[in-house]
């Protein structure tokens, strides 16, 4: 931004402001708490505007009982629908507006227009629901609750500030000329096209954040979530006093940086693997290894459990020939047994995985200099001196970088392994952190805590970006590079 | 680059080389070592197809272990019987095809807009995006995010999420700046604008890792499980045909319980020719299936596809 270019391309502050209150319009849709057409309890707390719009079955099975009982007309709940629909699509104009307003003058000037219409058509839908709330507050079944919803108050407030703020643009804004034409420069072009994306990316990685809060709010089994108890760190102190959560904490850690060590202590097994690989001279057992190792990784968990159920369980081929040998006298279903459940899951998942990370390894060794090899068997080094001097400090950068991101991943072993393995018996020792946070929030038989188990997760994720920067510290200090 | 590595080798070893007692020993371990660990990759592969073909009553009374015998197909036949399995194929099959074609599109495009560095704010979309590769918010706000989106119990919850795949947008990326950039410029002065140069150029030429992202998507759609459990809950007609498996694998329940008592096969005929384990193992073959029919096209793509990841670090 030079002195000289904002003569041509300079934007106002009111544009400025314009455009940010069009994103505070946009972004408060989402914002289940300002929605501005929730004029009755009866409207689900946890829908956002845009939910409520899109889901119309649903407002309207929420409110069919009353409407069955003429408490309230179909025509209100049409009219609230309705109006609802028009509003979010003036907000998308104003979106559009804002789009525009990145463009050439006159593109920013027929923004502008789009802008004011859209603003005021707005304002005007929104004032259309207030016949709706003054039916809801007069209505004689009380169970209608209604209410009035401070996101109208917002809405309305966020639509005149909007039409005004384009109002004075529009008359601060040069007359424009013959030679002024519709279009936008690349790099707003480029980011116009990069939006949608971004704004996917946000809705669906960013905006869970969001539900951080709910670690702060009061909750009881039975009845849906609610944001009506702030209690601040109630469940911070809940999770260190109360007994029953601190020794599950404490053995779901130990689950977990156990199978985490197992894992990391035997982070160099690929490395081997594609080592001793490299050993073997013909190419087509190579080939065929490789093919047939890397299968496993291809398949889901749920597919090696099922492996594991033809294999081990009471009618299984373990079985089948233990009882032959007399070794068993009757079958056993060996998946129902606690016993090395660490050991057993770090076989599952290195069965799985070897092949596939040792591939990124195969293909280090290939990057490796030939001349090196050659250099060193005219010196006389053996096979082994080749290996341990060539070949694996060559592939030992990729350790590194492999192994301080598993370091940092410690506490994630991800739940679809355990959950599948899991069964009444082994539920001990086979539960990582993912799957108690998982079995304790929404799982099946669990206790359905949500704010603990969003706690649990929220606690989880601070330490890994930790544990994740420090590492990448680390290996800025040493390798001079950074992991991330 | 093959041949040539071969060619030193055989210099290296065969010519400066003797090869000891000692490496000759090293060999036999090490041949013998691969040759299992490769056996036991692919026993279970081989085990659960010989139980699934071979004579049921056999099959039953354990005597099929390494040879099938009595080999017929009813069983895969009679799978068109067992409840729900083939709505399930359907919500696999769409999620697969539909997920996957949207992802490589949009990643394909993103991957593109990314390396232009006229973009507005280009450093910070990059980031953007990219970072949400190394945290999460954690998976009960993830799942109440999905259901204030009413993306739980709709099919739409299976495809939208994985439209934006941070990896490969960073594989992408890192591809297309190895495209020369003349080609690029050759038709933006003839000018063509972004659209049509991504469309027309960059687009053709990315072929190598678009099909790499997508085998990726497509493996990660047909095997995901934990989505269909947690957001479906409500609608058993979405589960994919991975989470039916696992009920059915871990179902007690009698076999009449998994069949449809309808259809022209009486339920008399079905129990007697199968049992409960063998409907169980089909359901796997069937799921496993798909992946080994791709899996020998899948194979020189990714490769690539992890060594570009690589590269990034």
């Amino acid at each position: 931004m030079t002195k000289t270019k904002v003569n041509r391309n300079s934007v106002s502050k009111y544009m400025i402001a314009l455009r940010v209150f069009i994103i505070f319009a946009v972004v408060f849709t989402l914002i289940p708490a300002l929605n501005p057409a929730r004029m009755s309890e009866v409207i689900n707390r946890n829908d956002a505007f845009v939910t409520m719009v899109l889901s119309r079955a649903k407002l309207y099975k929420e409110f069919s009982r009353f409407v069955k009982k003429s408490v309230i007309s179909q025509g209100t709940i049409n009219l609230l629908y309705f109006a609802s629909l028009l509003i979010l699509l003036c907000i998308i104009a104003l979106a559009a507006g804002w789009c525009m307003s990145l463009g050439t003058k006159r593109l920013q000037k027929l923004g502008l227009k789009i802008i004011i219409i859209s603003s005021f058509l707005g304002a005007l839908l929104l004032t259309l629901l207030l016949p709706v709330y003054s039916e809801f507050s007069t209505a004689s079944d009380k169970r209608i609750k209604p209410m009035f919803p401070i996101g109208f108050v917002v809405f309305l407030c966020l639509f005149i500030i909007t039409a005004v703020l384009a109002i004075v643009t529009m008359i601060k804004m040069p007359k424009l000329t013959e030679e002024d034409k519709y279009g936008m420069e690349p790099k707003y072009k480029l980011f116009l096209m990069v939006l949608p994306f971004v704004i996917l990316c946000f809705v669906f990685s960013y905006l869970p954040l969001w539900g951080w809060r709910y670690a702060f709010f009061e909750y009881k089994p039975g009845i849906p979530l609610s944001m009506d108890k702030f209690v601040g760190l109630k469940w911070f102190k809940f999770l260190f006093r109360n007994q029953a959560t601190r020794s599950d904490i404490v053995r779901v850690m130990k689950n977990t940086l156990a199978m985490s060590a197992l894992g990391i202590g035997t982070s160099f097994l690929p490395m081997a693997f594609a080592i001793f690989l490299n050993e073997i001279r013909s190419n087509k057992y190579k080939k065929v290894i490789q093919t047939v190792t890397t299968i496993p990784n291809f398949i889901s968990w749920v597919l090696v459990y099922s492996f594991a159920f033809a294999l081990f369980s009471t009618d299984g081929f373990l079985n089948t020939i233990l009882i032959k040998m007399g070794v068993l006298e009757q079958g056993k279903n060996f998946l129902m047994s606690g016993e090395h459940i660490w050991l057993k899951m770090w076989l599952w998942g290195t069965w799985k995985g070897l092949g596939w990370s040792a591939i990124i390894y195969i293909a280090g060794i290939t990057g490796i200099d030939q001349e090196l090899y050659e250099a060193a068997t005219v010196d006389g080094a053996n096979r082994f001196q080749r290996m341990w001097h060539i070949t694996v400090p060559g592939l030992m950068p990729t350790f590194t970088v492999l192994l301080l991101l598993s370091i940092a991943n410690i506490l994630s072993n991800g739940m679809d392994q355990y959950f599948v393995f899991k069964n009444s018996v082994n539920k001990d020792t086979i539960e990582v952190l993912d799957l108690y946070v998982y079995t304790l929030g929404i799982g099946t038989g669990g206790a359905g805590n949500i704010p603990l188990a969003t706690l649990v997760g929220m606690l989880k994720s601070i330490i890994s970006i930790v544990l994740l920067m420090g590492a990448n510290r680390i290996s800025k200090a040493f390798r001079g590079e950074s992991i991330i | 680059m093959k041949s040539r590595n071969k060619k030193i080798k055989r210099g290296s070893t065969g010519l400066l080389y003797k090869r000891t007692v000692g490496d000759v020993i090293f060999d036999i371990i090490n041949y013998t070592f691969f040759a299992l660990f490769t056996l036991c990759c692919f026993f279970p592969f081989y085990y659960l197809f010989i139980n699934t073909i071979s004579d049921n009553e056999l099959v039953r009374t354990g005597q099929i272990l390494w040879i099938p015998r009595g080999i017929h197909f009813k069983n895969y036949i009679s799978l068109l019987n067992v409840n729900s399995l083939g709505t399930s194929v359907l919500v696999s099959v769409g999620r697969t095809v539909i997920g996957t074609a949207l992802m490589v599109a949009a990643t394909g495009f993103i991957g593109y807009l990314v390396t232009k560095h006229e973009m507005f704010g280009r450093k910070f979309i990059y980031r953007f995006l990219i970072v949400t590769m190394y945290f999460n918010a954690g998976l009960i706000p993830w799942y109440l995010n999905m259901s204030m989106l009413g993306l739980t119990n709709n099919f739409l919850g299976y495809i939208i999420p994985g439209i934006v795949a941070p990896y490969n947008i960073i594989l992408v990326k890192t591809y297309i700046e190895s495209i020369p950039a003349e080609l690029e410029e050759s038709a933006a002065i003839d000018g063509a604008g972004y659209w049509v140069r991504f469309t027309k150029i960059v687009w053709p030429l990315s072929k190598p890792i678009l099909a790499t992202i997508a085998i990726f998507g497509a493996v990660g759609h047909w095997n995901s499980f934990t989505d269909s459990m947690i957001l479906m809950s409500g609608k058993p007609e979405l589960y994919t045909l991975q989470y039916r498996l696992y009920i059915y694998l871990t179902s007690t329940s009698n076999l009449s319980k998994l069949m449809n008592s309808g259809g022209n096969v009486s339920k008399a005929i079905i129990e007697s020719t199968l049992n409960m384990r063998t409907v169980k193992l089909t359901v796997a073959m069937v799921t496993i299936l798909p992946i080994l029919l791709v899996y020998p096209f899948m194979q020189r793509y990714f490769t690539k596809g992890i060594m570009m990841g690589a590269v990034k670090g």
